[in-house]
């Protein structure tokens, strides 16, 4: 049974964690003061001794339309942010709200007895919202790159500037309903820098299948794919979209379908602190089988674990098995950090095939 | 990589572009030393950490061979009681144990026996047939020199050695001393090209396999602002040190036969030397980064009479001492050590590389055991500026810290102004350190070097010509320090950084060695 994802699909990028101690929390009347702000975080690091050395190789700007979506990414955040050091400017552009306010909250992390994270919220409510976005731009640290964890959409103007000087946005097409890939395909087309958790989410995927084709008695029907099929659970989402739009850029004249079956993983409630691999959520990937005549490679998931098997070749057996890595907080995000600039060549062409597929079902 | 295509061979479409590394082909690992200590402490906390995080073929077991009687499962008992203990990650994940053991197989017998082959090949066989390991083959070494030669013939004899070209792979890994001089170490490696190809030979030297050895070739040529001024016309001289806070541990037999420069200098010391000094390779590969590595250690001027070996080296014994508030023994009375052993553990060298880029410039190395503290770092110092602006001495040279261990990381030292109305110059600091820059846990060196051998990647493993050249160095600095004519190690005491010797070796130069 298939169905499409609905508007209530995804929230943006999430993780949930109590607010930290030690945070300052500063309100001011009209407009943010940059100086204020700037010796307040220089008061905060030399809290822990005059020459606490700073590490900083980025600018993470997290973009926010409400404290409880912040509150939802921060641990994802800052898990990301132990694994590259960096300052987090978090915005809340609060615009449901009538009264006009302006927040800054700030805090610092220690790592090592340095300072690995620097951490400025910037919260503005009602008509002060227009504020948010020079403030941000006031408060990056120089000569660094800076990345844009974006959940949602433009409003209108709002953070319009933000998103264009990025030197790349980190967006999840999994927690959005799939049809906005055909946004994101026009975005790259002109040439923004987009990441995507939900390609990140597929790594496992498009490793295993090009390990498959590397496996020497195997490696004969690499010029022979013909057709490729992909099944998402309960709903077609992006990164089965993602998935086959990848094997379509990389193989000319592909025959492709996508469907669903069956439905999302009930979450299990772990017994044990060792983490695992998340459950198969709403939309995601359940199997991607691709034809060679007279070879079919067929990879599902089993839980945590995906294995590929091969039908039709001569040796005939399973090709490979592996476990997906666990499961953590900011574990996807960490891996997109790993690209601070520039596009990523493959997964645009991936967005641009799935964008035309999702057109074509259509 | 993982492999080499060959040439009429049609590219992998889904490869191109992906940003995570290949998985290894499915592949059974032989350890042979199985109820070692390298297996328990290393080896298989490193294989089941490579488990854990998803770089390991599932299609995929171990066979321990050891003369210990073990069945199948009491050695998978005993390799979960050595993960417990020794793995980077604990506690050891139930779910991931479960399917890593269920690959665990175990053949006891003597190396010298055909017949523990024959059921060495028939364990391999089963594991082909119920794990799909596929026939490919990685073999580890983790036996004394002297069993080399018994278990390449056996192997060969047993036909388990396929040729490099056959489509399962045969792989042997040979951990270290290869060899105990260059003609051992030449024989050795007669002996193991009778038996394999080169291309299927993995010499393992686990410094190569740290991150921070590694990040020394991201650090060189990943940088445009150090390679102007790495050389003779800037660079002063360079310092390496290797030094360790434990005595021998109990392992007095083994060295008394290797010492210092067996120990430390032919491989993990050399290796580091090659690497501060080599040129650029034309691309980062196995070959092209050992052919500068060679050029390298074929620059080093060998001392060839007993005269230039007195001028450059300096030998140490520890006598007792105290190290960390702790009294230690001295090196002669601990276990299995001769009373008069003329074995040194420490040596300190001044190596001259003779090429364009550094003649003229010493490469100091030392190395040593009971040192106050474990350190190992590559410190390079800079020449003075030509012209003291602010008065005679008051301004340092710069220098520049590659620290391998502990506390991995670079720091770099240069001189600004005391704050006040005087010109007053003060060196200063600035310090990355790898560990709180990037929180990631870094793999173990055996991690990285398994799963580098088990895709056939040799770039952080040395090749023959490189081992011989290193034996080349050290064997002539042996040939006069272990002659009866050639003074003892001048003794040291435990807890100091060597002998005097050793600081009157840069003092004659107007050097002295870093403070550490």
């Amino acid at each position: 049974m298939e169905e499409i994802v609905s508007d209530a699909y995804g929230e943006p990028i999430s993780a949930g964690a109590a607010p930290h101690a030690g945070e300052l929390t500063v309100k001011f009347e009209n407009a943010f003061d940059l100086a204020r702000i700037e010796t307040l975080l220089r008061q905060a690091r030399d809290r822990g001794g005059p020459s606490v050395e700073t590490v900083c190789t980025l600018n993470l700007v997290a973009i926010h339309f409400s404290a409880a979506q912040y509150e939802k990414a921060r641990n994802a955040l800052e898990v990301a942010a132990t694994l590259h050091p960096c300052r987090i400017v978090a915005v809340i552009a609060d615009q449901g709200t009538q009264e006009e306010s302006l927040t800054a909250r700030l805090s610092v992390v220690r790592t090592g007895g340095a300072i690995t994270l620097e951490r400025i919220v910037l919260s503005a409510t009602g008509r002060a919202v227009r504020h948010l976005e020079s403030a941000m731009m006031g408060l990056l640290r120089p000569d660094l790159p800076m990345v844009v964890v974006w959940g949602g959409r433009p409003q209108g103007d709002l953070l319009r500037r933000v998103v264009e000087s990025a030197d790349r946005i980190i967006t999840d097409s999994g927690a959005r309903p799939p049809g906005y890939l055909a946004e994101t395909a026009a975005l790259l087309a002109k040439g923004a820098p987009i990441g995507d958790l939900a390609w990140a989410r597929i790594f496992p995927w498009q490793s295993l299948a090009a390990d498959t084709l590397d496996v020497p008695d195997l490696r004969e029907h690499r010029g022979n794919i013909r057709r490729a099929r992909v099944v998402c659970a309960g709903a077609v989402g992006a990164e089965g979209l993602l998935l086959l739009g990848w094997m379509q850029s990389r193989l000319k004249r592909l025959e492709v379908e996508i469907g669903a079956e069956g439905g999302a993983d009930v979450e299990e409630v772990s017994s044990t602190p060792i983490p695992r691999a998340a459950p198969i959520g709403l939309g995601h990937v359940k199997l991607l089988e691709f034809v060679a005549p007279p070879a079919t490679f067929t990879l599902r998931r089993e839980k945590g674990v995906l294995i590929s098997q091969v039908k039709g070749d001569d040796d005939g057996y399973c090709a490979h098995r592996v476990r997906l890595p666990p499961e953590m907080p900011g574990r996807l995000l960490a891996l997109e950090l790993k690209l601070l600039s520039g596009r990523d060549e493959l997964y645009a062409q991936a967005v641009q095939a799935a964008a035309k597929l999702l057109a074509a079902r259509t | 990589m993982p492999y080499a295509p060959e040439h009429d061979e049609v590219p992998n479409p889904l490869r191109a572009g992906l940003r995570a590394d290949s998985a290894p082909e499915p592949c059974a690992v032989v350890i042979f030393g199985a109820s070692g200590d390298l297996a328990h402490r290393k080896l298989v906390p490193a294989l089941y950490n490579l488990a854990v995080g998803a770089h390991l073929p599932a299609a995929f077991g171990i066979v321990g061979v050891s003369k210990s009687a073990y069945t199948h499962e009491e050695f998978a008992r005993e390799m979960r009681e050595a993960v417990g203990r020794f793995s980077r990650t604990r506690p050891v994940d139930p779910e991931i144990w479960q399917d890593f053991a269920a690959g665990i197989r175990y053949v006891a017998g003597s190396f010298d026996d055909p017949t523990t082959f024959v059921r060495l090949r028939a364990q391999l066989d089963e594991l082909d047939r119920t794990r799909s390991t596929r026939g490919n083959r990685l073999y580890y070494l983790a036996t004394p020199p002297s069993t080399f030669p018994t278990l390449l013939k056996q192997l060969k004899a047993a036909g388990m050695i396929n040729p490099p070209h056959d489509t399962r792979f045969t792989r042997v890994v040979i951990e270290k001393p290869f060899g105990r001089d260059l003609a051992s170490a030449r024989a050795l490696n007669r002996l193991v090209l009778e038996t394999c190809d080169e291309r299927q030979v993995f010499r393992i030297d686990h410094y190569l396999g740290k991150e921070t050895v590694q990040n020394l070739l991201v650090f060189r040529f990943a940088n445009s602002i150090f390679e102007p001024i790495w050389n003779r016309r800037y660079v002063d001289h360079v310092q390496i040190t290797a030094g360790e806070e434990l005595g021998i541990e109990g392992r007095g037999r083994y060295y008394e036969e290797s010492g210092i420069l067996r120990d430390m200098i032919q491989n993990h010391v050399l290796q580091l030397v090659c690497l501060s000094a080599l040129e650029a390779p034309v691309a980062f590969d196995a070959d092209s980064v050992r052919d500068e590595k060679i050029k390298v250690l074929r620059a080093i001027e060998t001392f060839d009479t007993p005269e230039q070996v007195a001028r450059n080296v300096v030998p140490g014994q520890y006598g007792p001492g105290s190290v960390a508030g702790a009294d230690v023994p001295g090196y002669q009375q601990e276990k299995d050590v001769a009373k008069g052993s003329r074995t040194p553990t420490f040596v300190a060298i001044r190596l001259n590389i003779r090429n364009w880029r550094w003649d003229g410039v010493p490469f100091y190395i030392r190395s040593g055991k009971r040192m106050p503290k474990r350190a190992t770092e590559i410190a390079v110092h800079f020449r003075r500026v030509p012209h003291a602006l602010f008065g005679e001495g008051s301004a340092q040279p710069n220098d520049l810290i590659i620290r391998v261990q502990p506390e991995e990381g670079i720091a770099l030292r240069f001189s600004a102004k005391v704050p006040g109305e005087r010109f007053r110059p003060q060196t200063v600091s600035m310090d990355f350190r790898y560990g709180t820059t990037f929180a990631a846990a870094s793999p173990e060196a055996y991690e990285r070097l398994l799963l580098d051998a088990m895709r056939g990647d040799q770039t952080l493993f040395t090749r023959k010509d490189e081992v011989e050249a290193a034996w080349k160095i050290v064997g002539n600095i042996l040939k006069v320090t272990e002659s009866s004519e050639f003074p003892a190690p001048y003794p040291y005491p435990a807890g100091t950084w060597g002998p005097a010797a050793a600081d009157e070796l840069l003092a004659q130069d107007g050097r002295a060695w870093r403070r550490l």
